[in-house]
């Protein structure tokens, strides 16, 4: 990794490590890499094989080469030969991934590009929600613990009915 | 002649761009994008811009992944960073106020900050305020240098600070950051105070030169609406009435 050196990360991170280049001679740090024992991903299609459609300008694609479990939501199942026509994303193939759940909504509060954008308002209330640990547990109790299923979830943030 | 913190800031930021730079723009940065697309309308037309999360200023086809790996091949001339605090050495805090490991206030953290300020070789820092409390002696955790020993490869790091009340330059030789110029209507002496280290003046009496009509025109126009499509927030507020 360039840069870093002389930095906190030295002190803060023992794992990295500081070595000569053995081309310039000059000293360069060394990170280990993040393999996540499991991924969350969101794609903007999929198809019944896994195979996904995911915004080619997130990081999406290069978190499933990392981990060794990616779990897969999705705004809908398409054709395979859909997923090939799309105007934009770029395809993952199905071997990266382990699970898929179709789930109408699934990047709310954020955005799905080409679906919806962000729910401001309620972006807005997480904010200020999270400012405290007793109004963040208020937070979760309503919108995460309470909801017995995604269709209760729309429904509490006021989008029931659309899914 | 009327104009905001932001409008003044974006046409400082914009007299630093030179023509046929690539010029980066990362997040949480929207006074520089307003400053680099009115560097390409006005000053700088054959720049490069390039400006995260933005549809029409994003060349990239593979993720936050394919940014990081075009600066470290070097391609970047210019770019934006901020610090929660920033120390007289160019120093710059993202992690955290306070002991480390018990904050004050936890930061939002470095992200690539630590290896973009070493390889784009002139980055300006940008703050919405200017007071002691973000400018200080020393900084409380280094997130990223200012300057680096030789056997570091470092080909960039920092160039000038833009905030509401001045222009301070990183100066190569005593590797600090000066007082380049004061803002109209601001004192040198406003600026020290509200500064947590000593500023040596490079130029006695130098005023930064404010917008003119066309920058601001240019601003409250096609920019404004260029800049909305990633800040809608911050411009209902920055930018006044064209």
């Amino acid at each position: 990794m360039p840069g870093h050196i002389g930095s906190d990360y030295e002190k803060l991170r023992p794992e990295f490590k500081v070595i000569a280049d053995p081309y310039s001679g000059k000293d360069v740090l060394l990170v280990p890499a993040i393999v996540p024992d499991v991924s969350l991903i969101h794609a903007l299609q999929a198809d019944a094989e896994g195979n996904l459609l995911v915004d080619e300008k997130e990081d999406d694609f290069l978190l499933a080469q990392a981990s060794r479990v990616v779990v897969a939501s999705t705004e809908e199942i398409v054709d395979p030969d859909a997923l090939r026509r799309a105007p934009y994303g770029v395809r993952l193939s199905a071997i990266y991934v382990t699970a898929l759940v179709p789930i109408w909504g699934g990047a709310h509060p954020t955005a799905c590009r080409g679906r919806y954008g962000i729910d401001a308002a309620h972006l807005e209330e997480y904010l200020r929600l999270a400012r405290s640990d007793t109004t963040f547990r208020d937070y979760l109790q309503r919108y995460v613990f309470d909801p017995k299923d995604h269709a209760a979830y729309l429904a509490e943030v006021g989008l029931g009915g659309l899914a | 002649m009327t104009y905001t913190p932001e409008e003044f800031m974006a046409a400082v930021i914009a007299r630093e761009v030179r023509d046929g730079e690539t010029v980066a723009v990362g997040t949480l940065s929207p006074i520089p994008a307003a400053g680099v697309l009115l560097a390409r309308a006005r000053l700088a037309p054959r720049a490069t811009v390039i400006i995260i999360n933005h549809e029409d200023y994003w060349p990239f086809h593979n993720g936050s992944k394919e940014f990081y790996d075009f600066a470290q091949r070097g391609k970047f001339d210019l770019f934006f960073l901020s610090g929660g605090q920033i120390d007289q050495f160019g120093n710059l805090n993202l992690i955290a106020i306070g002991d480390h490991d018990h904050p004050a206030i936890r930061l939002p953290g470095g992200a690539g900050s630590a290896m973009l300020y070493y390889l784009i070789r002139r980055v300006i820092l940008f703050r919405g305020d200017h007071t002691r409390r973000t400018f200080v002696e020393r900084v409380d955790c280094v997130t990223s240098p200012g300057s680096s020993p030789p056997r570091v490869i470092r080909p960039g790091g920092p160039w000038k600070v833009v905030t509401p009340l001045a222009v301070l330059a990183f100066n190569s030789e005593t590797k600090r950051l000066e007082l380049e110029s004061v803002h109209p209507g601001v004192s040198r002496e406003q600026v020290q105070q509200a500064t947590g280290f000593p500023l040596v003046a490079q130029r006695e009496g130098a005023v930064t030169p404010p917008p003119t009509d066309e920058d601001l025109a240019a601003l409250r126009g096609p920019i404004r609406e260029a800049v909305a499509k990633v800040y809608p927030v911050f411009c209902r507020t920055a930018f006044l009435a064209a």
